[in-house]
């Protein structure tokens, strides 16, 4: 049997319960809140990634008027319906500086028709010439979407096999797409202008609210650009020549998200500095009083033979303990509330988000440890370096 | 043996200068028992920081076995502490978080481990009729337990130095009369040097030598 100094630190915390509770729970919640903060920033900016990189395009072209539905719609999968002439896409597959482009009809179904927990987003893609599915579909379905075949984002709650009914036709799921995070992906059904043209055509007898969409009408072109140009270059250059459009670069797009993240990280952090200085101050204030009223005890511990060292880390002990206990508690706490709440937060903050990582996320909880020993360090440092520094004689003296 | 020579030391109380220690001189064989008496405030508890290495002195010097332990950095001087030299305190000087056998232990946390050491606490506690307080904390125990928990303590590390800064005064007298017992007999069974600093003039005269200090200044009390 032998008495160590992790002991003595677990005994003299556990005599003032109270106080090392509430010190921990100062460090819970500046870790839990920067845990959630920076698995729900990275979570968005990861979605952005994933998201831009199915997309495929560099700009989007849809009717002038509808730019705001448009971002909208690629953001936060919101439903909507527009439409201009199919004459746009044959000008801008024509322009120079034009790679590839892609009509597609964006169709807001009838809320009655589909799943009932999910605003269900109908998009339709030219297999011929679409650069956003079709990757998709050579990997995993290794054929083309044929007639009222669709193809569904991963948030929708159904599998292949299943038969979705819109405007009365009755369409077969074929495959599921990999999350992304972006509504616009997870939230959609997929299928070909074909089909999209023909369930149209056929509501008129089949459904309940017929839609109308001519077969010489669609709802954007996703552009991609040639080497040489640049995006920006190239939506100027169609908004010129092509009256009655608004090309958006998806650049600007995603700055513009990126900007509204910055601003979200900047509070966060703002937010969470305050706290950890106050957690710090608060921690740092306590360990002094620790060491002042412990003056006798520490300096009987160095009558009996502790070095100015034993002292130093019996200090730091106790406060790194305290403050990963903390850390802890707070790890679990944030991902537990952020668990619960992301939902809320993706939907009123209406920006892309998917979980990031395993190998990331586990970066990040090793970062939040790291995060309060090392609080735990800064706090006691001085505290320590007072306490080890004592005359045994004048600790013991003064303590009485 | 210890050899104080010449030692001096000065406190600043209220912007004057009070010579705590003035000069103190003297020699201790190994197996004495020594006992300092004198007033409050005479400087008695000083001395024995000095001899102790808890306080440093500002002139003079203190050797143990031919080494001046003020010229050693703090983990040889802590380390002296830790196998030669052990406090017994008057106040309470266990640790409220750990058990009587525990406290025991204690200086083992610091260093020098004996093997037996808790077969040792555990003699002790039967020797100073403490077996079924083994497991209780400070505030379980009386003052006389406590104080012989504390003289357990200082035996654990096999020292060749006791120093008892007034290790009876608030025990009644049949404690006292155990306490001192204790003392004697450690003694007579390992040789150890007591060093007790006392203003009791009877626990005092059961000692085999008299140190008398007045004012900082020490005597041999003949």
């Amino acid at each position: 049997m032998r008495i160590r100094i992790l002991n003595l630190a677990f005994k003299n915390l556990r005599r003032k319960f109270v106080r090392t509770l509430v010190l921990s729970l100062s460090v819970a919640v500046v870790t839990g809140s920067l845990l959630g903060a920076t698995v729900f920033i990275t979570g968005m900016k990861n979605a952005l990634k994933i998201g831009t990189y199915r997309l495929g395009a560099d700009i989007l072209v849809v009717p002038e008027k509808y730019e705001a539905q448009a971002k909208s719609a690629l953001l936060a999968g919101e439903p909507t319906s527009f439409y201009m002439d199919r004459s746009v896409y044959d000008r801008i597959k024509k322009m120079e500086g034009v790679k590839r482009a892609s009509p597609q009809l964006f169709i807001e179904p009838t809320s009655f028709t589909c799943c009932y927990n999910v605003k269900t987003f109908l998009i339709a893609f030219d297999p011929d010439t679409d650069f956003t599915i079709a990757p998709w579909l050579e990997k995993h379905l290794k054929r083309r979407l044929t007639g009222n075949e669709i193809i569904t984002g991963r948030e929708m709650p159904v599998i292949t096999g299943d038969t979705l009914p819109f405007y009365g036709t009755p369409f077969h799921v074929v495959g599921t797409l990999e999350p992304t995070g972006m509504k616009f992906f997870d939230q959609s059904v997929f299928m070909t202008m074909d089909a999209a043209y023909r369930m149209a055509a056929d509501s008129r007898t089949k459904a309940v609210q017929p839609i109308n969409i001519p077969r010489d009408k669609i709802s954007a072109v996703l552009v991609q650009v040639t080497e040489d140009m640049t995006p920006d270059r190239m939506a100027i250059r169609i908004e010129h020549d092509i009256d009655g459009v608004k090309a958006i670069a998806s650049d600007q797009v995603i700055s513009a998200v990126r900007r509204q993240l910055g601003g979200l990280i900047k509070g966060i952090f703002v937010i969470s500095s305050v706290l950890w200085v106050l957690a710090l101050l608060l921690m740092s204030f306590a360990f002094y009083m620790i060491v002042n009223e412990r003056q006798r005890e520490l300096g009987l511990l160095r009558s009996m033979g502790a070095t100015r060292g034993h002292v130093f880390k019996l200090i730091i002990g106790e406060a790194v303990i305290t403050s990963l206990s903390g850390g802890v508690v707070g790890l679990v706490a944030g991902s537990a509330l952020l668990l619960s709440f992301q939902g809320l937060i993706v939907h009123s903050l209406k920006l892309p988000y998917l979980l990031p990582p395993a190998g990331m996320l586990g970066g990040l909880v090793a970062a939040a440890v790291a995060f309060s020993i090392i609080t735990g360090l800064i706090s006691s440092v001085l505290p320590a370096l007072i306490a080890s520094r004592m005359e045994p004689y004048e600790a013991i003296r003064k303590g009485e | 043996m210890i050899e104080v020579r010449n030692l001096v030391k000065t406190y600043r109380i209220a912007g004057q200068s009070m010579r705590a220690v003035d000069d103190a001189t003297f020699t201790i064989q190994d197996g004495e028992m020594v006992s300092i008496i004198g007033h409050s405030g005479s400087g008695k508890t000083t001395l024995l920081s000095l001899i102790g290495g808890l306080t440093r002195p500002d002139s003079g010097e203190v050797k143990i076995d031919g080494v001046n332990i003020w010229s050693l950095g703090d983990r040889e001087l802590s380390g002296l502490r830790n196998t030669k030299i052990s406090f017994v305190y008057q106040f309470s000087s266990l640790l409220p978080t750990l058990t009587a056998l525990e406290n025991i232990l204690l200086p083992t946390a610091f260093g020098h481990v004996r093997q037996d050491a808790a077969d040792f606490g555990m003699i002790y506690l039967e020797k100073l009729g403490l077996t079924d307080k083994r497991d209780s904390y400070p505030s379980e125990l009386s003052g006389g337990q406590q104080r012989r928990v504390a003289i357990a303590r200082a035996f654990v590390n096999n020292p060749r130095i006791i120093l008892a800064d007034e290790p009876t005064g608030d025990l009644d007298e049949e404690t006292e009369q155990d306490v001192i017992q204790c003392f004697k007999d450690m003694n007579k069974d390992t040789g150890v040097t007591f060093i007790i600093v006392t203003h009791n003039k009877e626990v005092a005269s059961r000692m085999g030598r008299q140190l008398r200090m007045a004012n900082g200044i020490l005597a041999e009390n003949s």
